[in-house]
């Protein structure tokens, strides 16, 4: 329950994301940024739900750390 | 409280926004208080653009972060025509990162750069990308090279001129001793440390270019202990770094001998995290009662 918690707020975090700012993100992670991305959906997805599961693994930590 | 000074520059805050981390700064803008950052530097910019490395060029691993992205940026071109007019109007100090093959590519760059009337206060010089086939690392890893590539550039700008440091040398106390000699104002410690992922199941290389750099929270005790040894062998200031994940980690680069930091993999995870330690920041030196940030350089006790 705690990681669907904390993956939703990861995800809802990311609604302040202008466009700028993910194509940006496309740019960095893909050769040819968004349209690499959308030529290749699947690795899109892969790479979105490897990046957010980091994020809550990373967040887990920082939080540890606090504690 | 939070101000620190390099060279007659004074910036708002010791927390820098890594290279490669922040785009050309004008992506954050509207979602990102951009004050509370002390500074922002540029992508690196070569002479020509460049689309970078084949995919897969990011892998998050368990601590941090590999990354092969190549120096993917849109050359020094059309950075002057397009993005240093918008990096002019952002709320913050920027400064331009400059890579390049050549010592006269890198000379090249900068004097391009130079022609524009762009606010930024400095440049950095990326002599230690470990994710490019020729050139960058070459020049990071032979004290004498940098040292000749840094007098160089001396000799063409006025600006702040910091050259960020590759840890995968031996000893990196001699590589900056060799800045310092050259004119350089600061170095910036530490880039990626080399590494590898690789999947246990196929056996296959994640990253295109098998070997890529590794950033995050796993680096900073690496990072820490380099940072160490170049505060005891030089006299400039030092833009640490390597792993930052907190406020507190702010402080600890600063009592080993930094006078500002970058953070730069915290920035993939949330572009607000950065501003945010400006308060945490503050609120720690207030219920510690010290004045001035600056006063934490080096202030350390040995055992």
């Amino acid at each position: 329950m705690r990681k669907i918690i904390s993956i939703a707020k990861i995800i809802w975090s990311m609604r302040n994301w202008s466009f700028k700012y993910i194509k940006w993100r496309l740019t960095t992670a893909y050769p040819g940024g968004w349209k690499y991305a959308m030529l290749h959906p699947l690795e899109l997805l892969k790479d979105l739900k490897k990046y957010i599961l980091w994020c809550d693994s990373y967040y887990k930590d920082i939080k540890r750390k606090d504690a | 409280m939070l101000k620190v000074k390099i060279k007659n520059i004074e910036f708002n805050s010791p927390i820098i926004a890594a290279s490669g981390t922040f785009g050309y700064g004008d992506e954050f803008g509207g979602f990102v208080d951009l004050k509370k950052i002390g500074c922002i530097i540029t992508k690196s910019i070569t002479l020509e653009p460049r689309i970078g490395n084949k995919s897969s060029r990011i892998h998050e691993s368990d601590s941090g972060m590999i990354n092969s992205i190549g120096l993917a940026n849109v050359g020094v071109e059309k950075f002057c025509s397009t993005k240093i007019p918008s990096l002019n109007k952002i709320d913050s100090k920027y400064i331009i990162s400059i890579a390049g093959r050549t010592i006269d590519e890198y000379t090249s760059v900068l004097k391009n750069i130079e022609k524009f009337d762009g606010k930024h206060v400095g440049y950095e010089i990326n002599v230690s990308c470990p994710n490019v086939k020729h050139g960058g690392m070459e020049f990071g890893v032979d004290k004498d090279m940098t040292f000749e590539l840094t007098s160089k550039l001396r000799s063409i700008t006025n600006k702040l001129l910091i050259i960020k440091l590759s840890p995968n040398v031996t000893k990196i106390e001699d590589i900056a001793k060799s800045c310092e000699l050259a004119g350089a104002d600061a170095v910036s410690a530490v880039n990626t440390f080399q590494g590898l992922a690789v999947d246990y199941k196929t056996g296959k290389m994640i990253l295109s270019t098998t070997y890529g750099g590794v950033s995050g929270k796993a680096i900073k005790p690496l990072a820490l202990a380099k940072i160490h040894k170049i505060y005891s062998n030089v006299n400039i200031p030092i833009l640490g770094m390597g792993g930052i994940s907190s406020f507190q980690d702010v402080i600890e680069f600063l009592r080993v001998g930094s006078t500002m930091v970058q953070v730069g993999t915290l920035n993939y995870l949330s572009p607000v995290i950065l501003s945010s330690f400006y308060n945490d920041l503050r609120s720690f030196l207030s219920k510690n009662n010290i004045s001035n940030i600056a006063s934490l350089t080096g202030r350390y006790i040995e055992n």
